[in-house]
């Protein structure tokens, strides 16, 4: 047996065990998963359904784990009460819907209102104070993206999500047409103005008091996937280049971003590939064991990860 | 006394004023002790006496821990090389031997970062992860952990609850682990501002921006009333200076501080940074109901505080706190 084929034999065994134990964490009633323990969570629940149903697995509840914890709005909170709406969950429900293929209708709502929502730099008043008074974080206000939850500011991972959601949700035939592109352009505007001087993207800050904030591997990931279609810009390009850089991260949900982020550009830059299969190496290695990772999340993003014939990649934008 | 000074005290003193007309009213209960008990630590590097340094100096308050569930809670923001952004991972490795070692039944870690939604990589990258896994001692991610709809008793945020981790709440025993360190929003970042980190991302995002927008120092205060730590063991033998905290500089203070209050502690820190802790606009509140500033309301176990210091380099936003 060979290296490289013990390699992906490892990795396909990871897989199957990542697999197995998303499905022992079901919650009692087939009530999705959580984080850790018992308790809901609309990012684990969203990741796990993407994760089985990339290995076409179909459970009896379908998309009813998600269906049972929107709000009336539309939108969902990640710790499963509808008064905390979060964004980022919200987008995450969105994209797994559509690439489940859930009838447009059960979400279309929720496409509305992420096309609705405004973070708090979009009011006239905040934008005034950032442009004018409160100069310590390098932003412009002008171009907007998501919060995680109402009534504060836009940030990377939320907006990349929503991007990614939209994008989607648009080619589904849903989003009124002209506020849906405005909402996209705006939000595409966000994350190439937030990024880090050298590449890559921080939480959503990328210089504070002068200073330039170092990247992180998962933010800077989710930006790749939501700007894929700008390869062409010298930032994307120098974003994905530290990404790359960074396949020995020893963190699963990192690596496992990063991945998925990179899979999208192996046909645009030749160093991808090599890329990808070592931290494929190193992911299979980090969950070797997925009974000790407490964060359900992880180990649904990991299964994506370490398919080597993916049908699709999951958040993918789709050209 | 400069337009600035004047300022920070005008506030400072507004704020007290206010924690004292709700202390009249009733809205705020007064939880001061008689007094509270402070150890200030000699302490030069994160050598292997720190777990000898540790037992001994948590011996000096006798505390009841049996049977308990102790909870520390260090500051982990992220890892930046050559900076001292972190609880050192030997000071907490040290710190969970010696509660063990007094009886504790079980000593957990827990953290939620701020920015870095990777708690696991700042873990690894830290090299907490390596300290706690040689310890046996297991890590909560706060920011994903079960969370529980918490009333609070204070105002200042106007929010009426918060969503606060399950594993925080279960504890007998909350140990808050700070660095020492300027932060470039609050002025200093100590054992009450370090309890940021117990809110969870899943609820309120990375970083925790409605508690930003409802003022840092009024959040500070509202967390501290929800949760209070029972006890801190603040992490000054290598602090941070200037633009904390992040991208400030390592300044050598070599010193530990052990307190049953969190006030007290942070009064004590603030003034082992040569900074004037009643300029600290939520420290001033905090006294008033939260712990003890007052210098008469303190014992100090350890050593004594010394008579002069060299200031802590600050950003020029926070030149009043300097004493």
């Amino acid at each position: 047996m060979n290296r490289s084929f013990a390699h992906l034999e490892t990795q396909r065994l990871a897989r199957c065990r990542l697999l197995e134990e998303i499905l022992r964490r079901r919650l009692p009633g087939g009530g999705g998963w959580g984080h850790r323990g018992e308790q809901f969570g609309a990012e684990p629940t969203a990741l796990a359904l993407l994760a089985l149903h990339s290995e076409s697995i179909v459970l009896r509840e379908r998309i009813e784990p998600l269906m049972a914890r929107q709000g009336t709005d539309g939108l969902w909170s990640d710790v499963g009460d509808p008064m905390s709406v979060n964004f980022w969950a919200t987008a995450l429900a969105v994209n797994t819907l559509s690439i489940l293929g859930a009838e447009p209708t059960t979400y279309a709502d929720s496409v509305e209102a992420l096309i609705r929502s405004r973070p708090m730099e979009a009011s006239w008043l905040v934008s005034l104070k950032f442009r004018f008074l409160d100069r310590h974080v390098r932003f412009d206000p002008r171009k907007y993206g998501w919060p995680w939850v109402p009534e504060t500011v836009s940030w990377v991972a939320p907006t990349a999500m929503a991007l990614i959601a939209l994008e989607r949700a648009k080619r589904r035939g849903l989003g009124r047409g002209g506020e849906l592109q405005r909402r996209l352009r705006l939000g595409t505007e966000m994350l190439i103005d937030r990024a880090c001087p050298g590449g890559g993207w921080n939480a959503g800050n990328a210089v504070v008091y002068g200073v330039p904030l170092r990247p992180h591997v998962d933010t800077t990931a989710l930006a790749l996937l939501a700007l894929r279609p700008l390869y062409h810009l010298p930032i994307v390009r120098n974003s994905l280049r530290w990404l790359l850089r960074n396949a020995e991260c020893p963190s699963a949900y990192s690596l496992a971003w990063m991945i998925l982020a990179a899979d999208v550009y192996k046909d645009v830059e030749i160093t991808v590939s090599p890329a990808i299969n070592s931290a494929r190496n190193r992911l299979a290695a980090l969950v070797e064991d997925p009974r000790t990772i407490e964060d359900t999340s992880t180990i649904a993003l990991a299964a994506p990860a370490l398919d080597l014939d993916p049908i699709s990649n999951p958040f993918e934008v789709e050209e | 006394m400069n337009r600035r000074v004047f300022g920070a005290a005008a506030i400072a003193g507004t704020g007290a004023l206010a924690a004292r007309r709700m202390l009249s009213t009733g809205s705020l209960q007064d939880r001061r002790k008689p007094r509270s008990r402070v150890a200030v630590i000699h302490q030069e590097s994160y050598s292997d006496r720190l777990d000898q340094t540790l037992a001994d100096g948590l011996r000096l308050f006798n505390l009841d821990l049996s049977g308990k569930t102790v909870l520390l809670k260090p500051n982990l923001v992220e890892s930046i090389p050559g900076r001292e952004v972190n609880t050192n991972p030997r000071l907490v490795g040290a710190a969970a031997t010696a509660f063990l070692t007094l009886g504790a039944k079980t000593v957990l870690v827990g953290e939620g970062p701020g920015h870095q939604r990777d708690t696991m990589l700042v873990l690894a990258e830290t090299g907490l992860e390596t300290e706690l896994r040689e310890r046996r001692i297991r890590f909560v991610d706060l920011n994903r952990d079960e969370v529980v709809k918490v009333p609070l008793k204070t105002r200042f945020t106007g929010l009426e609850f918060l969503w606060l981790p399950r594993t925080v709440l279960v504890s007998d025993f909350v140990v808050s682990m700070p660095k020492v360190k300027t932060h470039h929003w609050a002025g200093v970042t100590l054992s009450m501002k370090n309890l940021f980190g117990v809110v969870p991302g899943v609820a309120y995002g990375w970083p925790k921006n409605p508690l930003h927008w409802r003022g840092i120092d009024r959040s500070i205060l509202d967390i501290n009333a929800a949760v209070p730590a029972h006890f801190v063991i603040a992490d000054g033998i290598v602090g941070m200076e200037g633009n904390g905290p992040l991208h400030g500089s390592p300044r050598n203070l070599g010193r530990i501080v052990m307190a049953d209050d969190p006030v007290a502690a942070d009064f004590t820190c603030a003034q082992l940074m040569g900074l004037n802790p009643a300029r600290v606009n939520y420290l001033t509140q905090a006294a008033e109901f939260l712990g003890n500033g007052a210098p008469q309301r303190i014992v100090h176990l350890g050593e004594s505080l010394p008579r002069t210091v060299a200031p802590f380099a600050v950003l020029p936003e926070f030149a009043h706190l300097r004493l």
